[in-house]
Parts: C-alpha cells; structure tokens; sequence
C-alpha cells in the first residue's frame, strides 16, 4: 500500500512538471515567432530571391520579368571584368588573411608579456578596430596622397622613390587590404589575448622544468592551445575578406584600370551603378558558393590542427 | 629589459595611430598648411578652429549626426529586445526542433550581408523605404550573432528564479519581463555596446538606400563631403574627428567592459 502511494506521489509531480513543461514550449514557439518572421523576411526570402533573380531577368524601369535560365551565368563565365574581380578577391585574401592573422597573434603575445603600461598598449592596438571606418578611409586618402602625403614627403626626403599607393595598378589592392588588416586587427588581437589568457600557467612551468625554451614552448603548447580560437579567427577573416568593400568603395572605386575590383565591388557596380540586378545576383550567387566552400574546407580541415581540450 | 620593452611596444602602438594623430594634428590647421614642410604638430600661436566652426554651421554635419545618432539608437533598442525574446525562447523555454531551427539561423552567419541588400532594394523600392531611416533601421533589427549571444546567456539560466516566479502566479510571459529581462542586463548591455560601434560604421547601407543628403547618416555624409570638396584636406580632417570622438570617447569610458565584452562573445563564439 504505501509502495503504491510513493509510486502515485512521485507520478503526480511528473505530471505537474511535465504540463510546466509543455506549458514552456507552447509559450517557446510563441517567443520564437518574431522571429521566425524576422528570419524569413530579412534571411531566409532575400537570400531564396537572389537565387531566383539570377535566373529570371527583371527590369526595374517597366517592371517586366522573364526566365532567362542560366544565360547570366553564362554571360558571366565569359566576361573578363568578372575574372578580374574573382582574382583580385583572391589577391585580396592572400595578403590580408595571414597578415591579420599574424599581426593579431604578435600583438596579442605583446600584451600577454610582462610590460608596463598594458592598458595604454593595448588602446591604441584597439583604436583602428572601434573607430568609424570611413572617417579613418579619408584620413588614409591624405595621408597616403601620392606626392605631398605626409609618408610619402618623407620617404622622398630620404631620398627614396615611393610608390603611388592608391593610383598605382601594382600598389592599389594591396594598400587596401593592409588598411583593412589596419582596421580589424584590433579584434584578432583581443581574441588571441582571451586564449592565451586561457593557457594553464602550470604547463608553461612544467615545461621549463623538462628544458623547454621558449620557442618550444611557443610551439608546443601555446599553439595547440589556442587553435580553437585560431580555427575560429581564420573562418572569421576570409567571410570578412571575402566581403571587402569599404576600402573600394571610398578610396579608389575599384580602380584604377580595375585593379581594386573583387567581387563584392562588382556585384555593387553591377547592381546600383548600371541597375542589372540579374547579373549582379549572378555574381552574388558565385561569392555565395566561394564562401561555402571556405567554410566547409576550414571545417572538415580543422582536425587536422585545432586541438579541443 | 622590461621599461626598455614597454618603451618599444609604446612607440609601436603608437605608430599604428599615426594616421589618427595626423588626423587630429591637421583638422587644426588652415588648408595651405596640410603639407607644410617641416611638419609642425601644431601652431600653437595660431590655432585653426574654423574647420571645426565651418562644420557645425555652414554644413549638414549636425543634420548627419543626428540622424546616425537616430539609426544607432532606435535599431539597438529594437534589436536587444528582439534579440532577447528570441534568445529566450530558444534558449530557455525551448521548443519542437529549436535547436535545429537555431542551427539553421546560425548558418545565415556564413551568407555575405551584400547579397540579401540586393532583394532588400527592391522591396523597399516597393514600399517607399528609399531614401527614409526606416531601411537603415528595420533590417538591422534581426541580427544573428545577438540572438545567438542571448541564447547562450539564456541557456545557463538559472531555472528556480523563474520557477519561483511562477509559484507566485506569475505567466511565462511576465516572468520574462519581470525576472528574465531585468537579469540579463549584462549580457545586454555588452551586446548595446557592440550593436552601437557597428551600426555607427554602416556605409553600404545609406549608400544603396538614401538619396538625398538630410537623409544621410554620418558615414555617408563623410564620403559625400570628401567628393565634394576634394581638396580641402584640413575640413575632411576636422569632420573625421567628428565622427570618431563619439565612438572614442565611449570606448574609453568603457573599455574595461568592451574588452570584456569581446573576450565572453570571443570564447563563446
């Protein structure tokens, strides 16, 4: 008998929080509606419509549309200026991804070590990443200006030629992905501070007892350690390079002879310039799937050298 | 060897400011002094305020301002409140399939914000949004990475506060409002920080959507006035340093907690 009345005393309080929880998830879905409204409406239709868009052509001016198949993909395949901005993305990237990487790390390891004044340091490491992108472009306008800029006065009253910089075929890209390294450092270093901030001291000790030195320690144990945190930079800064724009957009307008035009800047010409939305969803279409195959490569590579603890 | 290290790491940082110096540096001077050589870092004897003066009267910059200022703070308002209801509901209440639906909203980090721009202008074409504040502020509204930081909060939540709440009758809704929202206070004020910083950066934006310059926020107003007056160097100077002194001057009051701030979301994320 009393077995029984245990048996039914625990029955009903399942009962109990079991009509809680199911009274939380009526009222989860609930919660949740605004966004899926939100979703569909700023993610999940845009990004279905530009798919559609690429294959339909549509124009703005008599609101006329027709199926168009793959014709823009076709047209794009055979259109030199979209080449150009496909390599110059990966021009871009190349030099922008491991410089930032690299300078974040160095800059990281330098508030890390035993250095006075750290806030002061690590302040102005930060400043380029908080402040108002555009406002820093123009200052950078002036102070790269090809003759009379302040660096270039200066290298010349060394008696050195420098280069143009922003008017230089050869200069342009590369200046403008070492300001955006500039730009964004700011975070990459803050995140390798957070990991090696993480890093157990102990092991740092351990291994200065069996005659590591520092290289070696670096080597072994900081780098593994922090891998996670690398891992994530790495995915975070080729999507963020592979989105470059401002840069373009303010300091050379893709030019001069095409040379700063990556992709995110011709699919803007493309779009807002000339008003072919089609072909720029084209364009969109293909910075989508280089995009997912970074992702899915950094994914399925991460096991290789991100080491979870 | 450490005063020696401090001193060298100093001038690196300060190196990587230099530009920003300069900027400071030459919004104080008169045009015909931009590239003077030798350089002075400033006349003290002949001070040039009249950039600055030049901007805030006889130019739209207070217009621009404003509305930054409107965008930025109506868009963070709606976006934290949006951010924590979903961020409950996902992370706390839970539902049928909420964690893969979560994960479907998580892949949209990976889509590049250029492409839904694209749809975006036709529909607000549609529904008169061109040229209003309203298409800088509603798309900012629904933003990934602060749902995903509100559920992370909400994931941990300790569940007796809220039980505690609804042995004194309270629904599951005024128990958000009640206990939950006051609560996650922290996480809401370091993602109102991040939210202000990037939303104040927007530039693509106004540059697709807004036409005429009453409309334009501050980024957009800097690049209008930089085509506008090519040349006159020491102006785009004092106007950069308007847009940057807001930002600045936050983010030293409260560096402490934004660095805080990128450590928690860096780790989680």
């Amino acid at each position: 008998m009393t077995g029984l009345t245990v048996a039914e005393g625990k029955k009903s309080r399942g009962i109990k929080s079991h009509s809680l929880e199911r009274a939380e998830r009526r009222m989860g879905l609930l919660f949740a509606i605004p966004s899926f409204i939100g979703y569909s409406l700023f993610v999940a239709l845009p990004m279905l419509f530009v798919f559609v868009l690429s294959v339909f052509k549509m124009d703005l001016m008599s609101n006329s549309i027709s199926f168009e198949g793959l014709s823009y993909f076709h047209k794009l395949m055979n259109d030199d200026d979209f080449w150009k901005a496909f390599t110059n993305t990966f021009k871009y990237l190349i030099i922008y991804v491991p410089l930032t990487l690299l300078l974040g790390l160095v800059m990281a390891l330098i508030l890390n070590s035993r250095v006075y004044m750290r806030g002061m340091i690590r302040a102005f490491f930060i400043i380029p990443y908080i402040t108002t992108y555009i406002a820093t472009l123009v200052v950078w306008n002036v102070f790269l200006h090809p003759t009379e800029g302040p660096v270039n006065s200066l290298l010349t009253s060394w008696g050195l030629n420098p280069p143009h910089y922003m008017v230089d075929t050869k200069w342009a890209l590369p200046i403008l992905a070492i300001i955006g390294s500039w730009k964004d450092v700011g975070f990459h270093c803050l995140l390798f501070l957070a990991a090696l901030q993480g890093v157990p001291k102990d092991l740092y000790e351990a291994s200065s007892i069996d005659g590591a030195n520092g290289w070696a320690r670096f080597r072994h144990i900081t780098l593994p350690l922090i891998s996670p945190t690398s891992f994530f930079l790495l995915l975070i800064t080729i999507i963020g390079g592979l989105q470059a724009f401002y840069q373009m957009a303010l300091l050379t307008k893709g030019g001069p002879a095409f040379s700063t035009t990556t992709l995110t800047y011709h699919i803007y010409r493309t779009a807002f310039e000339y008003y072919d939305f089609s072909y720029a969803s084209a364009v969109g279409v293909v910075l989508f799937f280089i995009t997912l195959v970074f992702v899915l490569i950094n994914w399925f590579g991460q096991k290789k050298w991100v080491f979870y603890q | 060897m450490r005063v020696f290290l401090t001193i060298v790491y100093s001038l690196v940082g300060l190196v990587f400011v230099t530009p920003l110096i300069w900027m400071l540096s030459t919004s104080f001077k008169y045009e015909n002094q931009v590239f003077e050589k030798p350089f002075v870092f400033v006349h003290w004897e002949d001070i040039n305020f009249g950039n600055y003066m030049y901007l805030l009267t006889e130019s739209p910059v207070v217009t621009w301002l404003s509305n930054s200022l409107i965008v930025v703070i109506v868009s963070v308002l709606f976006r934290l409140l949006f951010a924590a209801v979903t961020g409950y509901a996902f992370g706390y209440l839970k539902f049928k399939y909420s964690n893969t639906i979560f994960l479907i909203y998580l892949a949209a980090l990976f889509i590049p914000y250029q492409l839904s721009l694209l749809p975006q202008f036709i529909a607000f074409r549609y529904i008169g949004f061109l040229d209003t504040l309203w298409a800088l502020i509603v798309p900012n509204i629904v933003d990934i990475l602060s749902i995903f930081l509100m559920r992370q909060f909400f994931l941990t939540f300790p569940r007796d506060f809220i039980h505690a709440a609804y042995m004194e009758g309270s629904g599951v809704v005024r128990s958000f409002f009640r206990i939950a929202l006051p609560l996650a206070q922290a996480p809401m004020l370091t993602l109102g920080i991040l939210s202000f910083f990037m939303i104040w950066d927007q530039y693509y934006q106004p540059l697709i959507f807004l036409k005429s310059p009453e409309m334009f926020t501050l980024p957009l107003g800097i690049h209008s006035f930089q085509t506008q007056f090519g040349h006159e160097y020491a102006k785009q100077m004092a106007l950069a340093c308007i847009a940057i002194i807001p930002v600045l001057v936050t983010f030293l009051i409260l560096q402490k907690r934004f660095v805080e701030s990128i450590f928690t979301t860096g780790i989680k994320g």
